[in-house]
């Protein structure tokens, strides 16, 4: 009795654990000295605390390997700065992309005291991400610092709300009337590749220098880039939905900027809330948030009940529904859309023979189903059911279901008095026959020819 | 030289030939104008009463039976006419019931066309073996068959 409450718990103990993400809790924490994690402790603290196995390693371990015996070991990675130059030969940039291919999550944290090391530069030029030359750089602004921590090197930015910057998504790192602030910032430029996303910017007035050579003097041919070019965080999801997010300041993510209260040149002060949104960071970097599930998918005849047939006539009257549900933290929810997004079914036979919008049928307590009816087209074939969902901050959805569509079968066609254009030709023919019998009648009764008298 | 006196002399005859023939075909064709002329003044009068003559010929020699299949060849060509004048004017929106009904007459008229031609008496030489029942009764059956294919067709 008692082994078997114990297991219970240890089941209850595991699915609590295991709930934290859907893509897995072993979390590996890189970065240059264990002892450093004390700065980052309430950040790391709130990632155990969600339920993450943590484990740290330096760059130098010689036992650091993302893969063994071809799996990986760990489901998301974090680096915090480290003065190495490269990361040595387990974390090239070639292992970051493979981490990433096998659906591992990662994310980088950059801060402009410590040059950012090769591997992480190497990898992420391979997802069209620029960072400094010189692999140094802080971003400044001069009109929106923190004059408490700044007053003079004015490289602590404050950014107030962080709003999305394309309407039509999630509001996951949006924060009504928050403040948050990005100390010694590394700001990045983001190529025009379609899986890149910037999430905060910098300001108008914002600039990136390096402050080693040009301490003195910015020529504006040496300048990286200014203004909105730069963002401060930007994440990018791949097509098998494994995402990667680049912070410009990791020093966001420590004790002292998690509550510290900062105050812009002749405003008020604020407290800050990063640790609200180091949260968010996390949690969206490791799929906690904006993963999204389809529970089932059902097509069907509006007047029949058999569940997703093989097979269609044209012109059938049919019904598809998909139900979806959206993680969101600890429990799946049921998935609503963005403001102004629409879930979208294409009916396609090479190209798409409808593109339907889909309306929002019913919710469950973890699932919204999401439907339309309406008559297939005049054109038999092999034929897809496809909904193909893909958004900033949302996993991929490419749902394809295969049906066939046959043509009228030749007692499926409306008969001819049903069809009052074909009343005239009907009696056309009443005429002909009845004509007919009328003639024969009168023939017979006759005289046969060449009988006379 | 004599060759060539001999060369030149048939020349003159045929030239003489020529013109005798020009007067003939002249002549002859002016004779024939007056007979024409005058019947062109009568047509009135004269189509009237050949229609007359056909008309009267054909009631007199024209047995019963004969006259039955022309009626009902007439009444055929009616209805057939009807449906296609129905169709150019209001369209041939379930084109299977505009072939069929237009179907059935042409081939009930086809067929009818066929029973007269092998009941007639003056073809009586053509068919010796066909006799006028036996005529009948390939009409009726390929009546039959017409008009479960046209019922078919127009489902």
């Amino acid at each position: 009795m008692w082994s078997i409450l114990s297991v219970a718990a240890a089941l209850v103990y595991a699915a609590a654990v295991s709930a934290v993400s859907t893509a897995g809790n072993r979390l590996l924490v890189v970065l240059d000295d264990v002892a450093e994690k004390d700065l980052y402790s309430q950040f790391l603290g709130d990632l155990t605390a969600r339920g993450y196995d943590v484990s740290y390693e330096t760059p130098r371990s010689e036992g650091l390997a993302l893969f063994h015996l071809g799996e990986r070991k760990y489901d998301h990675l974090l680096f915090l700065p480290s003065k190495v130059k490269g990361l040595g030969p387990n974390l090239t940039p070639s292992h970051l992309v493979n981490f990433v291919n096998a659906d591992g999550n990662i994310l980088v944290a950059q801060t402009s005291t410590v040059p950012s090391s090769t591997s992480i530069v190497g990898f992420l030029s391979e997802l069209d991400i620029s960072l400094p030359v010189e692999r140094t750089g802080t971003v400044v602004d001069h009109f929106n610092y923190d004059v408490r921590s700044a007053a003079e090197s004015h490289d602590v930015l404050v950014v107030e709300g962080p709003i999305n910057i394309r309407p039509g998504l999630k509001p996951y790192f949006e924060i009504e009337g928050g403040v948050v602030a990005f100390p010694h910032a590394v700001g990045h430029v983001l190529g025009s590749g379609p899986l890149l996303s910037p999430v905060v910017r910098a300001s108008a007035t914002a600039y990136s220098y390096n402050p080693k050579e040009q301490a003195e003097v910015l020529d504006a041919d040496d300048l990286f880039a200014a203004g909105q070019q730069l963002s401060l965080l930007s994440v990018f999801q791949a097509r098998n939905s494994a995402r990667v997010t680049v912070l410009g300041s990791a020093e966001l993510l420590q004790n002292k900027w998690f509550e510290a209260v900062v105050g812009k040149p002749g405003g008020n002060s604020f407290r800050t809330d990063n640790q609200e949104f180091a949260k968010r960071v996390s949690g969206w970097a490791f799929q906690e948030i904006g993963v999204l599930r389809v529970n089932s998918i059902e097509h069907k005849l509006q007047e029949s009940d058999e569940l997703n047939p093989g097979i269609y006539r044209i012109k059938n009257d049919v019904s598809y529904n998909i139900s979806l549900s959206e993680w969101s933290w600890d429990k799946w929810v049921p998935f609503t859309l963005p403001q102004d997004d629409v879930l979208q079914l294409e009916f396609s036979m090479l190209s798409p023979f409808h593109r339907l919008n889909l309306a929002r049928r019913r919710t469950t307590g973890d699932a919204a189903v999401y439907g339309i009816s309406f008559t297939l087209p005049d054109q038999h074939g092999i034929f897809n059911f496809k909904v193909n969902y893909k958004r900033p901050f949302l996993t991929n959805i490419e749902e394809k279901n295969t049906v066939s569509v046959r043509h009228f079968a030749h007692d499926e066609w409306p008969r001819s008095f049903v069809i009052s254009g074909a009343w005239p030709w009907i009696s056309g023919i009443g005429a002909t026959v009845s004509g007919f019998v009328g003639f024969c009648a009168i023939w017979m009764y006759s005289k046969p020819v060449g009988k006379k008298n | 030289m004599a060759p060539k006196k001999n060369a030149a002399q048939p020349a003159p005859s045929a030239a003489a030939t020529t013109q005798m023939d020009t007067t003939t075909a002249g002549s002859v064709p002016a004779a024939q104008h007056k007979p024409s002329s005058t019947l062109a003044k009568n047509t009135p009068a004269n189509w009237d009463k050949v229609l007359q003559n056909i008309y009267q010929h054909y009631m007199n020699e024209t047995p019963q039976r004969t006259k039955l299949i022309d009626v009902f060849l007439a009444f055929i060509a009616v209805v057939g006419a009807l449906q296609f004048l129905y169709c150019i004017l209001a369209g041939n929106y379930p084109f299977n019931a505009f072939l069929s009904g237009f179907g059935a007459t042409v081939g009930q008229f086809v067929l009818t066309i066929s029973l007269r031609i092998q009941t007639a008496a003056a073809n009586k030489s053509d068919f010796p073996e066909v006799s006028p029942e036996r005529a009948f009764a390939d009409y009726v059956v390929c009546s039959l068959i017409l008009h479960f294919f046209c019922v078919n067709f127009i489902n």
